[in-house]
């Protein structure tokens, strides 16, 4: 397997400044980033997305993506799927606040106890989400009741939640029958394969194509044509980098 | 002319992995609760970035005081990207290097400089309020 960052989970909180549940989501996923779940976690500022370029909307198709929303409108969890990629598991904070008896949520600024408290019951479902993905194949799932309340803030010491804000992921396009599908950490599989004193052969293209896809979600039933589309471009960029293909 | 009748939306950025993310927050806050609350309205930048229609309508009645955490720029850029009017861009960056002896730490929670930064960037935007609703319009106007 290549070189590239090692598997985490991505988090994007809606945030929305102004609603206190807003604020949960942020509260509850920097608890996760910083003090439950550092090694593990990665997150995005939402309007990324749109403002950000080609690597910032790869982020939910690299990183298996939970998303936290404060209310019914679902900004996090329908600007993901639209934006980047389809979210592995979704939440709202004020259904998990409604199955866990909490409220009424105040103060956008500075939280009421309820607010904390659903601070720790969001921070507990996050975690079990990523806990189920890092240990699941590729795909979705659906967030599963918590049992256990979550370790209260400052029950171990922070670390600086991971960002992933500009850090673009590389993504290469390779045209996959008619049709240009931007591939996720296409340029540094590309890389490590020629690293390796990989020439653009047959045995490469199957091999290629198995390490494009555990980052990537490939056209269904077309596994022929991606391999013989992902050999043209590695042996492209062998031809830019002045290798012999 | 004079608009004192005139609300401005604040959008602050929504940066949740940066120190000046949360300064960018914080300073909204301030303004928007404590400084300038008959004036202001908060905009939350997810709206914009799902296109909600009343977040829209928002900005397309008001002009917009935006507030950065990086040189990303996602509020100034979303505004623009949703129809509205920037009247007034703070970069809290801009901030900090006028305020070099602040050194803000923490994200869900700020330090002591970084809440003190946060409060002098609420002051810029008060008086950025102040000079929209006045008529003489913002830097960016």
């Amino acid at each position: 397997m290549p070189d590239l960052p090692r598997r985490k989970v991505g988090i994007v909180a809606c945030s929305g400044e102004e609603r206190a549940e807003g604020t949960v989501t942020r509260r509850a996923a920097l608890e996760v980033l910083e003090r439950l779940r550092p090694g593990d976690t990665v997150t995005i500022c939402l309007p990324l997305f749109l403002a950000g370029g080609e690597g910032d909307r790869a982020f939910a198709r690299f990183y298996p993506t939970v998303t936290v929303d404060g209310c019914e409108k679902r900004c996090a969890a329908k600007a993901t799927e639209r934006y980047s990629g389809k979210p592995a598991a979704a939440m709202i904070v004020t259904e998990i606040a409604k199955e866990n008896g909490i409220g009424p949520i105040e103060g956008p600024r500075q939280l009421n106890e309820a607010g904390l408290q659903a601070v720790s019951a969001t921070a507990g479902r996050i975690t079990d989400c990523v806990d189920v993905l890092l240990r699941s194949p590729r795909g979705g799932i659906d967030p599963m009741p918590r049992d256990t309340a979550a370790p209260p803030p400052g029950s171990s010491e922070p670390v600086g939640a991971t960002c992933a804000c500009g850090s673009g992921l590389p993504v290469r396009t390779v045209a996959i029958g008619e049709m240009p599908v931007p591939l996720v950490a296409l340029p540094l599989i590309f890389e490590q394969f020629r690293k390796a004193g990989k020439g653009a052969n047959q045995s490469t293209a199957s091999e290629l194509l198995e390490t494009v896809r555990i980052y990537n979600s490939l056209p269904d039933g077309a596994e022929r044509a991606c391999a013989a589309a992902l050999l043209d471009e590695y042996a492209a960029f062998l031809a830019e980098e002045g290798a012999t293909p | 002319m004079s608009r004192p009748d005139r609300r401005v939306a604040i959008v602050p950025c929504s940066g949740i992995g940066k120190t000046y993310g949360s300064v960018s927050r914080e300073a909204a806050y301030e303004l928007v609760e404590d400084l300038r609350p008959e004036s202001t309205e908060l905009v939350a930048l997810s709206l914009l970035v799902l296109g909600d229609g009343e977040a829209r309508a928002v900005l397309a009645a008001s002009p917009a005081v935006t507030v950065d955490g990086c040189k990303l720029a996602c509020a100034t850029k979303m505004v623009k990207g949703s129809g509205g009017t920037v009247a007034r861009a703070v970069d809290v960056l801009d901030a900090y290097r006028r305020n070099r002896h602040l050194k803000p730490r923490g994200i869900a929670d700020l330090n002591e400089d970084g809440r003190t930064l946060a409060h002098v960037v609420a002051g810029e935007l008060a008086e950025a309020v102040d000079r929209i609703r006045d008529g003489q319009g913002g830097d960016d106007a």
